[in-house]
């Protein structure tokens, strides 16, 4: 017991700096941003860039989780592409309230988690290989649901998720802050948080100080698909229409946001909220280089380097 | 305790930085509340500005990819017209085969006062809202070379996809005889030049009973993925006679697997691309059918401008399809520079 308290102080430290780096980094990157175009800093744009941000923003939430465990999920891109057209073909059905369409997505990324989950934990198959393995089939079961056609025709009620506001704020930002939050009371309210910790840091001495692993790396995974099922029903909603290719390549930015926040892919050591810098990093230079025009072959090298920059930052961190 | 009190202390200063930046941004008319409806009177009024003379349009584009010859030329076409035209500033993005991305492109093009925005879609009824959120903005949308279902589009600049399916469809038919099993390569299922090419092929096959499409499959206009489908195909079906794809890439795809096998198919493309032409003109391939990407893409920008300086437009410019044979192969190579 002693130790993990000793080990978590010290990661403290450290993780602080990390953090103090990638908010520095934020606003560099804001300010350079809006030096370079004004418009940058506009409310609409602003909005625009958070609402941008909410797809990536929940599926870090979840990457986050299973990071902390030492594990990763390549799967996420494609369970929103699942979670995206199973929504979709519940919501051509008109009749049926919005509320059922977005189970039915919850459902699926739920399902398809749980897989993962016992893949990893009771399988012990290496969590890059099983992800990778949910990658490919929930993307062939989506392909299979539709015959790769669209999903178009949803009902009204449905896309106000995707394409509605409350006031001035569009409702994908209100989902992002709903699961921030949750996910801060999973993480830091409850034990659970202190046991994903402790699974990612030391798994055997968890184990022995009493934590069921099996049952947090399974709970894990689940809680990444079923993040993963919501941002395919806010994506769904938001192009109004199931498409079987929704989320391809996603899981690269969601990683990329969590380790930019100064996760390690080591498990054990990273904060929530680092991984909100990491969403809003990504998001900022995703809108900022398209306000610029910055051609998109060298969006993809910026954004790459500074991906690569930041691990290296964390491994230096590491090895402190 | 701290941790929570930290968390807290950041998100004010960051809820304090933003406000207090956006409401010292003084160039645009958007604050606080009503911030759609102020975003819609700026654009409007820069293109009116932009009629008095002397300022410059801004035009964005969005294509669904810039990671193939045809869409490359069609982004091109649109610079360099822009380029002639002198007072237009064009920003070009790249959809990456994803209507979500063109949608924060076009969310983002308004934000940016755009007077006019162009649109490649990538999916015709997903690319949609992109059209939607322009209308709501006053700002007018022009299609570009692949439909999108909207009703609010301003204009559309194209080729006849259903005239390109079936000039490509009698063209094999012609070459074999009017009977045979053919093979179908689709584009990506849902984007309106796959739905309307599929049409016109249907359209001549229907005076044809005795040809029968033994498979068809999207290979999503890729020429990897054609190779791929077609070797299968080459696998499982003793005899092919000819093979139809919906753009050259996927032919092109299709001819390699059969070289492959050492077999010799007539196949056939659409859009006349560098390597298209070169087919025809080797033999490899019977025909293409050349889309004007060039044509498309300077017309898109014309009408675009036109519309933002608040001339009328038409609904529809169409450009047509020309079959490219043997023949007459060497004219197409020197205009597709």
């Amino acid at each position: 017991m002693e130790k993990l308290e000793k080990n978590g102080r010290r990661a403290d430290v450290r993780q602080f700096g990390m953090e103090f780096a990638t908010v520095v980094g934020l606003i560099v990157l804001i300010l350079v941003f809006t030096v370079l175009k004004p418009k940058f800093l506009d409310v609409d744009n602003i909005f625009n860039l958070l609402r941008q941000a909410s797809i990536n923003g929940l599926l870090a939430l979840g990457m986050t989780f299973v990071v902390l465990t030492g594990g990763i999920d390549l799967s996420v891109g494609s369970i929103v592409g699942a979670a995206g057209i199973f929504a979709a073909l519940t919501a051509q059905n008109h009749q049926l309230p919005w509320i059922v369409p977005v189970l039915v997505g919850l459902g699926i990324g739920l399902v398809l988690g749980s897989v993962n989950g016992v893949v990893v934990s009771l399988l012990k198959v290496p969590a890059f290989i099983a992800t990778l393995g949910m990658l490919s089939i929930a993307r062939g079961i989506t392909y299979l649901a539709t015959d790769a056609q669209p999903v178009p025709g949803l009902s009204d009620s449905f896309l106000v998720i995707g394409g509605g506001n409350v006031g001035v704020v569009p409702i994908p930002v209100l989902i992002l802050i709903a699961g921030i939050v949750l996910c801060y009371f999973l993480l830091y309210r409850l034990k659970y948080g202190r046991y994903v910790f402790g699974v990612g840091g030391n798994e055997n001495a968890a184990r022995i100080s009493g934590i069921n692993v099996k049952y947090i790396i399974w709970s894990v995974y689940m809680l990444s698909g079923v993040l993963a099922g919501l941002a395919g029903v806010v994506l769904t909603s938001r192009v109004s229409s199931g498409l079987a290719q929704a989320g391809q390549s996603y899981e690269l930015d969601a990683i990329a946001s969590v380790v930019i926040g100064g996760t390690s892919l080591a498990g054990g050591r990273g904060r929530l909220w680092g991984t909100v810098v990491g969403v809003l990093i990504i998001a900022v230079l995703n809108n900022g280089l398209d306000m610029l025009a910055v051609s998109s072959y060298w969006q993809l090298i910026i954004k790459g380097t500074v991906i690569v920059v930041a691990v290296i930052v964390d491994s230096l961190n590491n090895n402190e | 305790m701290k941790k929570m009190r930290r968390w807290v202390a950041l998100c004010m200063a960051a809820a304090l930085v933003s406000s207090v930046t956006a409401c010292s941004s003084g160039t645009s008319a958007s604050s606080g509340g009503a911030a759609s409806a102020t975003a819609s009177a700026a654009p409007a009024s820069a293109a009116a500005g932009g009629a008095a003379g002397g300022k410059k349009l801004v035009v964005g584009m969005t294509l669904y990819s810039l990671k193939n010859e045809f869409t490359v030329r069609l982004s091109n076409a649109a610079k360099k017209e822009a380029a002639k035209l002198g007072n237009v500033d064009l920003k070009i993005y790249d959809g990456n085969y994803d209507p979500n991305t063109q949608l924060n492109q076009v969310e983002t093009m308004i934000s940016d006062g755009v007077n006019a925005v162009i649109l490649n879609p990538q999916d015709a009824k997903a690319c949609a809202a992109c059209v939607d959120k322009a209308a709501a903005a006053n700002i007018p949308v022009i299609g570009v070379n692949t439909r999108v279902d909207s009703d609010k589009l301003t204009s559309y600049v194209g080729s006849q996809d259903v005239y390109g399916g079936e000039l490509e469809m009698q063209a094999i038919a012609d070459k074999i005889g009017g009977k045979g099993n053919i093979v179908v390569l689709d584009g990506p299922l849902g984007q309106s030049a796959q739905l309307e090419r599929s049409e016109g092929i249907r359209n001549v096959l229907k005076k044809y009973p005795n040809i029968k499409i033994l498979a068809e499959k999207t290979a999503n206009w890729s020429r990897s993925e054609g190779m791929s489908v077609m070797e299968n195909w080459l696998q499982s079906f003793d005899k092919v006679d000819a093979i139809v794809g919906e753009n050259d890439e996927m032919a092109l795809g299709a001819l390699q697997a059969c070289k492959g096998k050492n077999l010799k198919i007539p196949v056939i493309g659409i859009d006349g691309i560098t390597d298209g032409l070169n087919a025809v003109e080797n033999g490899d391939m019977i025909a293409t059918i050349f889309q004007d990407a060039a044509a498309q893409g300077s017309k898109a920008l014309d009408v675009a401008v036109a519309k933002a300086k608040g001339e009328k437009v038409e609904k529809n410019y169409w450009i047509d399809f020309e079959k490219v044979t043997k023949d007459n192969v060497a004219e197409y190579k020197k205009r597709a520079q």
